[in-house]
């Protein structure tokens, strides 16, 4: 046993290491949290044309023009709804708040999709 | 290979597969994430009989531990062989660079952590082939590669500490006594 051992066998370097793998692992924790992409992605589509990509994590509110008129959709607190819309039934607007999925209003042709940014094409998860 | 070394690497894998196999029972919040008690052995035989019976003893429990728990040549065996062998050879490089640096617990540390990163970067190569993901899991696979390393290496600290202690009682060449047999 060397002579920087104390008592319990731990040498300086083990304190050393277990201090630096501790602040790396908190390093790790803030970078990833920083790298990751913020939450998720409300797309706005009409007619299958893409017109707004916008981050949930913003409060907005766009309108958009459909075949019907015009259809407002609002972000806010990281959820999305459709407004107000021209269509008869309104079940996009009764459909409210979400934070993950669609909203679809088939007759004003209107799309509002929750995705996570560099995940096309795949769903993970679909409800609504 | 003397016949004593086969013996001492059959007794000391026996152990590893028993603790593999024990810690299966342990309930866990996310099914592959163990404590790696196993490590434990592989430090003490690491310490006691060097790298090559280390890593010979890793390997024997990471292929009998899947042909008992059913996960040969499944993703799982795989990257626990891969986070096995990557823990062994960090731990049998920083004791080889500097044997007298750090204690069984640093010893211990460096390999969980590396058998973590291992088998994440495994896992990225193999299975997953999203940064994104490897991103989210690696601090938690830090942490609690620090937590099981500390754990396994005051464990391995007390075991190297009575194993060594009997061995200065007894003649070293009777080896068999050392891991009461």
């Amino acid at each position: 046993m060397s002579s920087e051992r104390n008592k319990h066998g731990v040498t300086f370097a083990d304190r050393a290491l277990l201090v630096s793998l501790v602040l790396l692992t908190a390093y790790c924790f803030v970078f990833t949290k920083k790298a990751m992409p913020q939450g998720s992605e409300v797309k706005i589509e009409v007619s299958g044309t893409l017109l707004y990509t916008l981050p949930l994590s913003h409060d907005r509110t766009v309108t958009v023009q459909g075949p019907m008129g015009a259809t407002i959709v609002e972000i806010h607190a990281g959820k999305v709804r459709v407004k107000a819309s021209p269509c008869h039934n309104r079940i996009c607007v009764h459909q409210g708040w979400i934070d993950s999925g669609a909203v679809v209003c088939l007759p004003n042709r209107v799309l509002v999709t929750i995705t996570t940014p560099g995940r096309q094409g795949e769903f993970d998860g679909i409800t609504g | 290979m003397e016949s004593q070394d086969r013996y001492r690497i059959a007794l000391l894998s026996a152990y590893a597969l028993a603790l593999n196999g024990f810690e299966t029972l342990i309930p866990s919040p996310i099914p592959w994430l163990k404590p790696g008690l196993a490590n434990i052995v592989t430090l003490v035989t690491l310490h006691l009989y060097g790298f090559r019976a280390a890593l010979t003893v890793t390997l024997i429990r990471t292929l009998l531990g899947s042909l008992f728990l059913g996960t040969f040549l499944g993703p799982a065996f795989f990257l626990s062989m891969g986070g096995g062998i990557a823990g062994t050879l960090a731990m049998g490089l920083i004791t080889a660079l500097f044997p007298r640096l750090f204690s069984p617990l640093g010893v211990s540390l460096i390999g969980a952590f590396f058998h973590n990163m291992g088998q994440l970067f495994l896992a990225y190569l193999l299975f997953i082939q999203r940064i994104e993901a490897v991103l989210v899991v690696m601090p938690i696979l830090a942490t609690t590669g620090i937590l099981t390393g500390a754990v396994n290496g005051v464990a391995g600290r007390y075991l190297i500490e009575a194993i060594e202690s009997r061995e200065g009682m007894s003649p070293p060449s009777s080896g068999g006594d050392i891991l009461h047999s």
